[in-house]
């Protein structure tokens, strides 16, 4: 655990036009052309130009430039060590709360500069949500409190009366409210591995974000509790740019937009392969290294 | 002590198994011997306590002004420990838990110095904080008092509180301290409506172990509580407490009434510190049962 | 493009993308009453140490710190204060405490760790734990009326007769004595050790702990292989441990040890401790310079306990920063 304050070292672009001139347009297929059933894509909702991580001395991902649409799923997929989480956690500055972890280059949300200094982290991640691997509802909280507190604290809501409304709404939006409705007061503890995850889901749509962040969401639970989890994601997308880390290629093909593969380079860190859209990229890929991947030839 | 292969190795001799056998005897010995005194002094004070304690004047008299005198019983004792102790844990139990969350949370030179301090402070004799409020308080204010003690008892918990705390709050979960960053959720907040409760059992037992030390404190007191013969709830007054009326009345215990009056006191004095021990350590079971079965 | 134009657009891009709320104000807040508490507790424990100091100085003054130190005469009505006979008071005092506490912390700790049935540990660990939570003036109490009787006789017995030889085993033997302060400590250092080294005892990896069971070792072989070697820094420490509380152990001593002024040439004649005299006379304490006098032995307390306190700290860390070098 860590809650003490990492120094960050964020060299960012000089202007935004300027970056903006030099930025490497990532080839997207036509939005009409989308797998997901011709759902028209939204306009690039977060910019990431050459950015780069270290844990310490050791450099995990490399010069990672890609655009990222709004109102769509875009999965990340690639071999363990290829950087996918770690490129996920710094789209909502989560990385830097490791001790000795650093970036540099440019995350932009909605043209802004999310490392730009008169921002404050805590709001890039109130606007830019996250949902982990692992559950992490707060132990000590009931279900009720575990979506209204987060939310409370955060200014978002006061009155009982609204309160109660954001958290049944929440809990519908995650399809987790008939389960747990005669047991709000329960510890959010209480439930099963994959109710726990929708409480972290239903958790961060109360602070109304514009993007959710899923780090492999479901690689803790069953199938009846992933599949459960997919269509949450389909359901929300219309509402949310959602961004999911996934090792699990069917899941990745299953559920997104757009794909994005990384890969570890020689010198260990992670870079962005190829980017397309999902359909293309697992049935045409333009790289040697994506064909060999999602045809299962290595990873 | 070089690892001796061949000695692991080898099956297992008759002389191998006499010296296995003979180490848990000898240990089992050192055992008894350390829970002898225990027993001991547990039997002792219980047998010879208890008959004070029964009557119901020994808690609500009391001591004679002349200890050789029979009868009386410890109630300025009694309510001076509870009130000065119930101050100590007042003034030591914030500052303690806010030094420790400053250490993990800030950290850097200051922390360092605080805990330095702190940890200087856990290995202090008791008597050597005595002095040191005796040095400022007392010697400020002109008299002793019971405001003395209490600060002299709260710089004894101190180093107790503060060391657990931050012990606890350093093993909240990962995954946890996370999803609380990555809510945007504000330090202080996370801190204490996230952390704080997760870690309260662990809190709280360091909170009644530092209690337990300073309840059966009676070295710092004889230099800043001093010690009262009458009844007072006057924190600005000498007061007494139940371990100084012990120690006054055991230097006494040629006198029969001196030696059971302390006796009585030792007794109650065991039970309260052990109650706290023992809640104390329960807790900490049970959070590691709890843990265990998560 | 300046600075100054790009940054109205900049603020405003900012606050539309809901990113610039709140800024710091609550952890500004949160921080700042944080370090304003621990610069205060800081200050005044600082304080406090520096003014004890303070107050001891008339003393140090007239008597120079090496003077007072090695004064070994301490005669109030005469205005001369040595420290002398209290530090060796206290030397004796913890040495025989430790020499008796340690074998049996160790073989305490060896049981709880290695040799009992696991279902007992807990329990008799606690049980140990609670010799710990006894309050000094309760040991003190039933030392004074139990112990120190029930010892006379064979104080008497080994002065009679190795007492002949050695002086320091010899005479008087009132009963109250640095043998009986050494037996007490070592009652109640007996669970401070004993608690710390089994913690070391119990860091020992289990796996190298378990292959010495697999290969067919005893749980002598487990103990003299394995946990006394990878232990020993850990035991240094708490047996320094328990030297910085024997040294500091107040009221217990204080009510058996006899009270006296002067050095005893025996460990069966009566003396003091540094604590054991500050306490005792403290509240009697009116000739000239004799409460600067019984602060100054504080200070000295102190200064010792700091130093063996680090000296314990020191080898702990060695001992889990992984370098055992020097061991």
């Amino acid at each position: 655990m860590t809650i003490r304050s990492v120094r960050q070292k964020v060299t960012a672009s000089p202007a935004p036009n300027e970056a903006e001139a030099v930025a490497i347009q990532v080839p997207v297929g036509e939005p009409s052309a989308s797998a997901a059933g011709g759902a028209a894509l939204g306009d690039v909702a977060i910019t990431v130009r050459d950015l780069s991580a270290w844990y310490g001395a050791r450099r995990v991902i490399r010069d990672v430039s890609m655009d990222i649409r709004s109102n769509a799923i875009t999965a990340i997929i690639g071999p363990s060590g290829s950087g996918k989480s770690t490129l996920l956690r710094c789209l909502d500055r989560m990385h830097e709360v490791v001790p000795g972890a650093r970036s540099s280059g440019k995350v932009a949300y909605q043209g802004v500069d999310i490392y730009d200094p008169e921002i404050e982290p805590a709001a890039v991640r109130r606007t830019i949500g996250m949902v982990f691997q692992q559950p992490n509802p707060f132990p000590t909280m009931s279900i009720y409190d575990n979506v209204a507190a987060p939310a409370r604290f955060n200014g978002l809501v006061k009155g009982k009366a609204a309160q109660d409304e954001l958290v049944e709404r929440c809990l519908r939006q995650a399809a987790l409210w008939d389960e747990v409705r005669d047991k709000l007061g329960h510890g959010g503890t209480s439930l099963s591995g994959g109710q726990q995850q929708r409480l972290c889901i239903a958790r961060t749509l109360a602070l109304q974000p514009k993007v959710l962040l899923m780090d492999e969401p479901c690689s803790a639970l069953d199938p009846v509790a992933t599949l459960q989890i997919e269509q949450l994601m389909s359901n929300l997308k219309s509402e949310y740019t959602i961004v999911i880390v996934t090792h699990n290629m069917q899941q990745a093909s299953r559920v997104s937009d757009i794909t994005a593969f990384f890969n570890m380079g020689p010198d260990r860190a992670g870079y962005l392969v190829e980017l397309d859209d999902t359909r293309t990229l697992f049935t045409n890929p333009k790289n040697q290294l994506t064909e060999d991947y999602v045809s299962g030839r290595f990873g | 002590m070089a690892s001796d292969g061949a000695a692991v190795f080898a099956p297992t001799g008759g002389a191998r198994r006499f010296r296995a056998n003979l180490l848990v005897v000898l240990a089992v010995v050192a055992l008894l011997l350390a829970l002898i005194p225990l027993i001991a002094v547990f039997g002792y004070v219980f047998v010879n306590g208890i008959r004070s304690l029964l009557s119901l004047d020994f808690l609500t008299q009391d001591p004679p002004a002349d200890l050789s005198a029979t009868g009386g019983g410890v109630r300025n004792a009694l309510v001076g420990t509870l009130e000065m102790t119930g101050l100590a844990s007042v003034i030591a139990v914030p500052i303690g838990l806010g030094v420790a969350i400053f250490a993990i949370e800030v950290g850097g030179g200051l922390a360092r110095a605080a805990r330095f301090l702190i940890d200087v402070l856990s290995g202090l004799p008791s008597i050597v904080v005595g002095i040191f409020v005796y040095a400022t308080v007392v010697v400020t204010q002109g008299h002793f008092s019971g405001f003395a003690g209490s600060l002299a008892l709260a710089i004894v918990m101190l180093p107790v509180v503060t060391v657990s705390a931050e012990e606890i709050l350093r093993l909240t979960p990962r995954p946890i301290a996370e999803g609380a960053r990555a809510l945007g959720l504000a330090r202080w907040r996370a801190i204490l409506s996230v952390f704080v409760p997760i870690g309260l059992s662990g809190i709280v037992t360091g909170v009644l172990l530092g209690v337990s030390r300073a309840i059966g404190e009676t070295a710092p007191l004889i230099f800043t509580s001093l010690g009262n013969n009458f009844f007072t709830l006057d924190l600005n007054q000498p007061m007494q407490a139940l371990p100084l009326l012990i120690y006054r009345n055991a230097l006494n215990s040629a006198y029969a009434s001196a030696r059971d009056r302390a006796f009585g006191a030792a007794l109650l004095l065991i039970l309260i510190v052990f109650g706290f021990n023992l809640v104390g350590r329960w807790l900490t079971a049970r959070r590691r049962l709890a843990g265990s079965r998560r | 493009m300046t600075e100054s134009a790009r940054a109205p657009e900049q603020r405003g891009a900012l606050d539309l993308a809901g990113l610039r709320r709140r800024r710091w104000t609550g952890d500004l807040a949160f921080r700042a009453i944080l370090s304003a508490l621990t610069v205060a507790i800081t200050v005044v424990l600082g304080l406090m140490m520096i003014e004890s100091f303070i107050s001891a100085s008339p003393v140090y003054q007239k008597f120079g710190i090496i003077g007072f130190v090695t004064g070994s005469e301490w005669a109030p009505s005469f205005t001369i204060y040595g420290a002398w006979p209290f530090i060796y008071g206290t030397l004796v005092t913890s040495f025989l405490g430790l020499l008796i506490a340690v074998p049996i912390s160790v073989l305490i700790a060896l049981l709880l760790t290695d040799l009992a049935p696991a279902r007992l540990r807990g329990p008799l660990g606690i049980a140990v734990d609670l010799l710990a939570a006894v309050p000094s003036v309760v040991y003190g109490l039933w030392g004074l009326l139990v112990l120190v009787p029930a010892m006379r006789p064979l104080e008497q017995g080994i002065a009679g007769t190795l007492g002949r030889v050695v002086p320091f085993f010899g005479p008087p033997t009132p009963g109250s004595s640095y043998f009986a302060a050494g037996v007490i400590l070592a009652i109640m250092i007996v669970p401070i050790v004993s608690a710390v080294t089994r913690e070391v005892f119990a860091s020992t990896p289990r796996i190298q702990r378990e292959a010495v069971l697999a290969l067919g070792g005893t749980r002598w072989d487990v103990a003299r292989t394995v946990t006394l070697p990878i232990g020993r820094a850990g035991l240094l420490a708490a047996v320094v441990l328990g030297l910085g509380r024997a040294i500091g152990e107040t009221i217990a001593v204080t009510l058996v040890i006899g009270n006296s002024d002067n050095i005893g040439k025996s460990i069966f004649s009566p003396g003091f401790t540094l604590a054991s005299v500050i306490a005792n006379e403290f509240n009697e304490a009116t000739e000239t310079l004799h409460p600067e006098a019984l602060i100054a032995l504080g200070t000295v307390l102190l200064v010792v306990s700091v130093i063996v306190n680090a000296v314990a700290i020191g080898i702990r860390n060695r001992f889990t920063g992984g370098s055992r070098s020097g061991f």
